[in-house]
């Protein structure tokens, strides 16, 4: 994410969960995600999804609240995990 | 196990507690395989322990000690447990004689043994089991003799952990030949006085490491070696011995088992095993639910039996001890269950080989034992009469 907006290949990924947004409608980068319809479980598949399609994995201290508040809050947990030095989490 | 608003002891405090576990975890993790590999006493190990305090973790610290409380105790065993189940049941053990020792011994004994035990000199094992008499904690068979202030010795110990490289022994006998079974009097022997021999070899499934063969012990202590009354080890056992035992056991056990889990945990969100499970399957769910479940009711039972021994007045109430013979039972039980899921859920690669760096495998084995190491029927059979006695159901609710 920057700036400008939401990194389309990370905002492909989030929709998918977000049961309440319609597809034509834009992703408001300051909506709650619960409003979007994105519940806890979905918040888990959302992860790995992360994991899958982005090749983005998480840290367990990251999945919190605070960071699946908005698409702008997770979008920015992302870039950072994403520019961290790759550890394998093996 | 997470830290809890339980008050710290003033000495040491939970930072240096850590940072003495951190210290001897490394050597555990090393040893643990080669330990189980030739069912040799993790003698490294050990040393790591005496080198680290924490074999005077419960000594007062009047005597040296660390002034550790049951909470420590618990915690410590469980983070060993993680690295070598082995190692941390001979731990474990050890802290369950010095509790006897801390609460029983006569002054004297108290002032000659107890420092030595927190400058990590004396390793001390524990003899109960008996032939004839099997497990059964509170009869003995071979008989004190007393001649004048001494007391002579002279015992068959079928299962001794650590037995060989102990320095120190409390050990159940009858307390006269005149006596009867029922009449059973706790001594502590320091392996100086004793002629040591063993016998048998070891060759057990699990708990390798334990080297828990046989050993003849003959020898002569000070009548002041008496660990409470002369045929009063009922009132040590049900007082500090038991509770503190199955409080420790059943922290090592589900301290492995939560290992084993989060080591699975891992492997699953790793890249690897991204690729080899599906973490979408309902089936896999199921089942790490069902085994993170069994971990934390038995977690909740652990700490609910920790607030009892500190709390309940009266150990002895048939709440109480449902409860506390409950806990050794269920640990026993669903630390097993849980590895035995993990097994299967894995698979025969990561879960079934011996070598597979899971090492699901030898800790499946060393739980196996959890359920005999003090007989879980013994103790269903007694719960089985206690509940007869406590006919309202007393689940502890005043204290929920
Ligand atoms: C790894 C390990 C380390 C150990 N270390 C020590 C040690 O350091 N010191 C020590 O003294 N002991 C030690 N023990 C022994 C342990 O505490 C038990 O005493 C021992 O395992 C019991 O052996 P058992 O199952 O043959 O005997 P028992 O408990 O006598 O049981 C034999 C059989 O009878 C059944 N049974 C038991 N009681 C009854 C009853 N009342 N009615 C009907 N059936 C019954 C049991 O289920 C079992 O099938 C250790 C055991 C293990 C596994």
């Amino acid at each position: 994410m920057t700036d400008q907006g939401i990194d389309p290949a990370f905002e492909a990924v989030l929709r998918r969960r977000l049961r309440n947004l319609p597809a034509e409608t834009p992703l408001d980068p300051t909506a709650p995600l619960t409003d979007l319809g994105l519940d806890s479980m979905e918040a888990v598949e959302l992860v790995f999804d992360i994991e899958d399609e982005l090749g983005v994995a998480l840290p367990d201290d990251t999945l919190t609240g605070d960071t699946f508040a908005t698409a702008r809050s997770l979008g920015a947990v992302v870039d950072r995990v994403r520019s961290e030095p790759t550890s394998s989490p093996s | 196990m997470t830290a809890t608003a339980v008050p710290r002891p003033a000495a040491g405090g939970l930072d240096d507690l850590r940072s003495r576990v951190a210290a001897v975890r490394p050597v555990l993790r090393n040893q643990a395989r080669a330990v189980d590999a030739s069912a040799a006493f993790p003698v490294a190990g050990l040393t790591a322990l005496r080198e680290s305090g924490l074999l005077g973790l419960l000594v007062p610290a009047r005597y040296g000690g660390l002034g550790g409380d049951l909470t420590d105790l618990v915690r410590v065993a469980a983070d060993l447990a993680a690295d070598c189940l082995s190692t941390a049941m001979i731990w474990a053990m050890h802290g369950q004689q010095v509790a006897a020792l801390v609460a029983y011994a006569t002054p004297e004994l108290r002032a000659e043994l107890l420092p030595r035990v927190a400058a990590g000199e004396v390793y001390l094992a524990s003899v109960t089991s008996e032939r004839g008499k099997g497990g059964h904690l509170l009869t003995a068979e071979a008989a004190l003799h007393r001649d004048g202030d001494l007391l002579r010795v002279e015992r068959d110990a079928p299962i001794v952990t650590g037995g060989r490289h102990a320095d120190g022994f409390l050990i159940t006998m009858r307390d006269g030949p005149q006596a009867p079974r029922s009449a059973v009097s706790l001594v502590y022997a320091d392996r100086t006085a004793l002629d040591v021999r063993a016998s048998g070899s070891w060759n057990p499934m699990g708990m390798r490491g334990t080297h828990s063969g046989a050993l003849r012990l003959t020898g002569t202590v000070p009548l002041a070696n008496l660990v409470g009354a002369p045929g009063g080890f009922r009132t040590v056992a049900v007082s500090t011995f038991a509770p503190v035992g199955h409080l420790a056991w059943s922290a090592c056990w589900l301290g492995a088992a939560r290992a084993a889990y989060g080591t699975v945990l891992h492997l699953l969100r790793s890249n690897a095993g991204r690729r080899q499970f599906d973490i979408r399957s309902d089936l896999l769910r199921v089942r790490l639910a069902r085994v993170r479940l069994d971990l934390d009711t038995t977690a909740a039972l652990l700490a609910r039996c920790l607030r009892d021994v500190r709390d309940a007045g009266d150990l002895t109430a048939p709440a109480v001890q449902l409860r506390l013979n409950g806990l050794k039972v269920h640990a026993a039980e669903r630390s097993f269950a849980v590895v035995d899921t993990l097994v299967e859920l894995t698979g025969l690669r990561h879960g079934y080989l011996r070598d597979a760096p899971l090492a699901l495998e030898r800790v499946f084995r060393d739980l196996r034992s959890a359920s005999l190491n003090y007989g879980n029927d013994r103790l269903l059979l007694a719960n089985g009469a206690l509940t007869l006695l406590d006919r309202g159901v007393d689940l502890g609710e005043e204290r929920w």
